[in-house]
């Protein structure tokens, strides 16, 4: 049986992208290493995230304390709020949000600025004078968004927490120093972890979608917006896998 | 876009940050688990370990002091939970502690409860095994509470039906309006005090006339203690009963005679039959006796006449004259 045509555009594209990866594998740990462009990259999709990624984080912490109260009330466990929602944000909520914030605002920049610089054939032109384009463009921005989500979360668990912590007293009273030894006191290794673990990937994916969005992009400026687009399509859907065969693993090695 | 080095410096910072923090939480869950700091094993065996897993907490006297270590099962009704507890806490915990497993909470994780034991005892040692005191179990908590619920069942059932009878007891409830039903109740009360104020003194009286016949004092005493007594009043009753015999007999005999005597005289034979039932007899005795009667009468008259005869005239004034001086001289 012949696959539609729409299956066969999906396999090629996962083909692609994994000859894109294999590629990415094979440059990145050749010298010569472009570590100011590295920083630069990492400037900008860290530390320029940073400001959108804290306030969904921070509304994230409050929301979901002030969402998940009233269900702890109807089982007279309000004072677990904090227990409750540290796991949520830690495990889950904190690493999976903040990569889809990230997937939507650096998977689309790199999909759309290697776009770009594809249809306005300045990769081309980087190739004849010289310099390896896969390298300076695709190599700086995987790896940076790979170093830069986890730092992301980190910070973006912190003030989720933080924001939990201003939900719970908004209807009740709980002082700072017992909220973070409640949620401390009932987190383990398994918890941090794997979370910490997966967000690596989740950086990997994005850049990796990103980068091989724009830099195969074709057809003109449509082309470009296009890019933009599969790239945080496919980046968020691959984060849920990825999240998904994370869980499974980590339940496989006990460590939930 | 900044300058490449300011840039750089807000990387650092941010990178920083976000490494201190990480840190911070891997410190602070390490600590938890008391990763840090030196540690010495415990040891103790339970029957069931309720789900208690390697890494659930060991309080001493409710202050958290370590973490379970490892679950090992010795023999099928032998568990072997090895305990991590921080060095700093060793002063505290004597050979003579119990461990127990409880929860935290009514239905959270599991822990490892260690209570100080009586009396004294030295400190604990690396390795040592605690004795174990067998924990509260939530399910037996529970089956002791149902067995109790239906003993509470029955109880009320049976309370229902006795406030039911109670309520449609109209003479019951006639007794309780009564009014005078109270100083009636009071001086009823008040005679039985004095009633058995009474009895107290006669039980006194009575302890004492005990006592006393305990001693051997008075005749109920010596009818009591007296064994020589017992002896001869057996005898005594032997020979009343053998006199009642005897009497028996003689009763007998007596009956018979009576008959017989009964006998004759219906009959008509001897002498009391004469005297009691002949008539005729009887006249001629009044007869007989009217004759002696004047008989004596006329004897009478002839010794009247005797006595003033000149013969013996004489005889008679001297013993007159003799009477006269008897009556002057004295």
């Amino acid at each position: 049986m012949i696959p539609s045509a729409k299956f066969r555009r999906f396999l090629g594209e996962a083909g692609e992208l994994s000859a894109f990866a294999g590629r990415f594998f094979s440059q990145a740990p050749r010298p010569r290493f472009e570590w100011e462009e590295l920083a630069r990259q990492c400037y900008t999709i860290g530390y320029r995230s940073f400001p959108l990624v804290g306030l969904t984080g921070f509304i994230m912490g409050l929301v979901l304390t002030m969402q998940l109260r009233p269900s702890l009330v109807s089982y007279g466990v309000d004072s677990q709020l904090p227990v409750m929602v540290g796991v949520a944000i830690v495990r889950e909520i904190g690493p999976v949000i903040t990569a889809l914030i990230f997937a939507g605002k650096i998977g689309s920049s790199i999909g759309a600025e290697l776009g770009s610089m594809r249809v306005t054939e300045q990769i081309d032109a980087m190739e004849v004078s010289g310099t390896n384009p896969f390298k300076y463009l695709v190599v700086t921005r995987v790896v940076a968004a790979t170093l830069m989500l986890p730092v992301l979360v980190i910070l973006s668990d912190a003030i989720s927490l933080y924001g939990a912590y201003i939900g719970v007293n908004i209807r009740s009273v709980t002082s700072f120093s017992l909220f973070f030894r409640q949620i401390f006191d009932s987190l383990s290794f398994g918890d941090v972890l794997p979370a910490f673990i997966k967000t690596f990937l989740f950086g990997f994916a994005v850049g990796m979608v990103g980068s091989h969005q724009g830099y195969h992009s074709s057809k003109g400026t449509e082309g470009v917006g296009r890019s933009a687009n599969s790239s945080v399509v496919i980046s968020s859907i691959l984060i849920f896998i990825i999240d998904l065969v994370v869980v499974q693993v980590t339940d496989l090695l006990g460590l939930n | 876009m900044p300058a490449p080095e300011k840039s750089n410096i807000k990387l650092g910072l941010f990178v920083l940050a976000g490494a201190f923090l990480l840190i911070l939480t891997l410190y602070m869950i390490g600590k938890n688990e008391n990763m840090f700091g030196s540690n010495f094993a415990l040891k103790a065996r339970f029957k069931n370990v309720n789900g208690l897993i390697s890494g659930n907490n060991i309080r001493f006297s409710g202050i958290q002091v370590g973490t379970v270590k490892g679950i090992a099962l010795i023999d099928d009704t032998t568990i072997e939970v090895t305990m991590l507890v921080a060095t700093k806490m060793k002063p505290f915990i004597r050979k003579n502690a119990l461990a127990s497993i409880g929860t935290e909470g009514l239905m959270g994780n599991k822990i490892v409860n260690i209570q100080p034991g009586e009396g004294r005892a030295p400190e604990v040692a690396e390795g040592d095994l605690l004795a174990n005191q067998k924990a509260t179990n939530m399910d037996e908590m529970l089956g002791t509470l149902n067995k109790t619920n239906e003993n509470i069942e029955d109880f009320s059932e049976g309370l229902k039906i006795a406030v039911r009878r109670v309520n449609n007891s109209t003479a019951l409830w006639s007794v309780l309006n009564e009014t005078s039903l109270a100083p009636n109740l009071k001086a009823s009360l008040a005679n039985i005090s004095q009633a058995t104020a009474h009895a107290d003194a006669m039980m006194n009286d009575l302890r004492t006339l005990i006592a006393g016949v305990k001693g051997g004092q008075g005749s109920v005493g010596a009818l009591l203690t007296d064994t020589s007594f017992a002896h001869s009043l057996q005898e005594a009753t032997a020979r009343i009963k053998t006199v009642g015999d005897k009497a028996g007999g003689l009763a007998d005999e007596l009956t018979k005679m009576t008959g017989d005597i009964r006998r004759d005289i219906d009959s008509g034979t001897g002498t009391v039959h004469a005297l009691l039932k002949d008539s005729s007899m009887v006249r001629k005795l009044n007869a007989s006796l009217d004759n002696v009667q004047k008989g004596t009468a006329a004897f009478s008259e002839d010794m009247e006449a005797l006595k003033h005869n000149f013969l013996l005239r004489g005889y008679f004034r001297r013993l007159e004259k003799q009477q006269k001086n008897a009556g002057q001289s004295p």
